[in-house]
């Protein structure tokens, strides 16, 4: 593994997540990838649950959320930085316009544009098995016109 | 050649980290760049200096005089080294305009930080202020300083 190599296949990945093929951008991850969005949780009254467990299981679901709620979602990378371990740490703005409701935010047709922080691990075989996403989530939904911490 | 012109990018990261998780904000500043270039999203705050920084890290500092700072990685690539770090602390004043209600956080945040010639010259700084704000018991962003109970 390269630094370039690990770089070129997260630069994949963030194209496909762009063109809203979650397939393609699953199959670029190991079946059993890890993920981790950090600000992803939903308190009830008696569970917290959170944004972590597997690309397949968890990552797919909220990208297939997202893309769905937001329909004209799209991701532009600010930095791009690999090593030779195949650690890649990307920044990017994500944005999108709501049309449908987006966790217990409902849809008044707003837009958001918030800075996001990936680390991806790219693995020996070329394929992503790790993927920590962080972000302000104050900030998104601030933008949609949801002001309630829930 | 002098000892920070020898250190790795990730002696410099660890130096200020360390610095930090001991509290020491002046000594975590002394491994910036005067010019450093800053970005915290959550908090909004930007600007091309090391008192910006000194702002930022000295708030959370008293506020939270029990801050604890756990690494749980550090990535190195090339010349940018980014944390993912866990801060845990106890809120003992304001904090980015929370009144104190002596709650306890725990966040997770990545701070990325771009090193040259052993010095930091660019930090940026993400974490979810939606996690913040619901740990301090918060209850709307647009009426941060306003907290349960408060109204009657």
């Amino acid at each position: 593994m390269t630094a370039a190599t690990a770089c070129a296949v997260v630069t994949e990945f963030v194209d496909r997540y762009r063109a809203h093929d979650i397939d393609g951008m699953t199959d670029l991850c190991s079946i059993n990838a890890d993920f981790s969005y950090v600000p992803f949780e939903v308190w009830g009254k008696q569970r917290v649950l959170r944004g972590d467990g597997k690309v397949g299981t968890v990552g797919k679901v909220i990208w297939t959320g997202l893309i769905t709620s937001f329909p004209n979602l799209t991701i532009t990378v600010h930095t791009i930085t690999g090593n030779d371990d195949g650690d890649v740490v990307v920044e990017a703005d994500i944005a999108g316009t709501q049309q449908l409701p987006w966790g217990n935010i409902a849809p008044a047709g707003k837009r958001f544009s918030e800075p996001h922080l990936f680390a991806f691990h790219v693995g020996a075989d070329g394929l992503i098995d790790g993927i920590t996403g962080y972000w302000n989530n104050a900030g998104i939904n601030g933008q949609l016109g949801h002001y309630e911490v829930d | 050649m002098s000892a920070t012109l020898t250190a790795t990018p990730a002696d410099t990261a660890r130096a200020f980290l360390d610095a930090l998780a001991a509290h020491d904000v002046e000594a975590a500043l002394a491994t910036v760049e005067p010019d450093v270039e800053v970005v915290v999203h959550p908090l909004g705050v930007s600007g091309t200096s090391r008192d910006v920084l000194r702002s930022v890290l000295g708030d959370l500092a008293t506020a939270f005089p029990d801050l604890l700072l756990t690494v749980q990685r550090l990535i190195v690539t090339d010349d940018v080294v980014t944390a993912l770090v866990k801060v845990e602390g106890t809120q003992a004043a304001a904090y980015a305009g929370i009144v104190n209600q002596e709650k306890h956080i725990d966040l997770d945040q990545a701070w990325r930080l771009t090193i040259a010639d052993g010095r930091i010259v660019a930090v940026s700084a993400y974490w979810c202020q939606q996690q913040l704000y619901r740990r301090l018991g918060v209850k709307r962003f647009d009426q941060v300083t306003i907290v349960g109970g408060a109204q009657s």
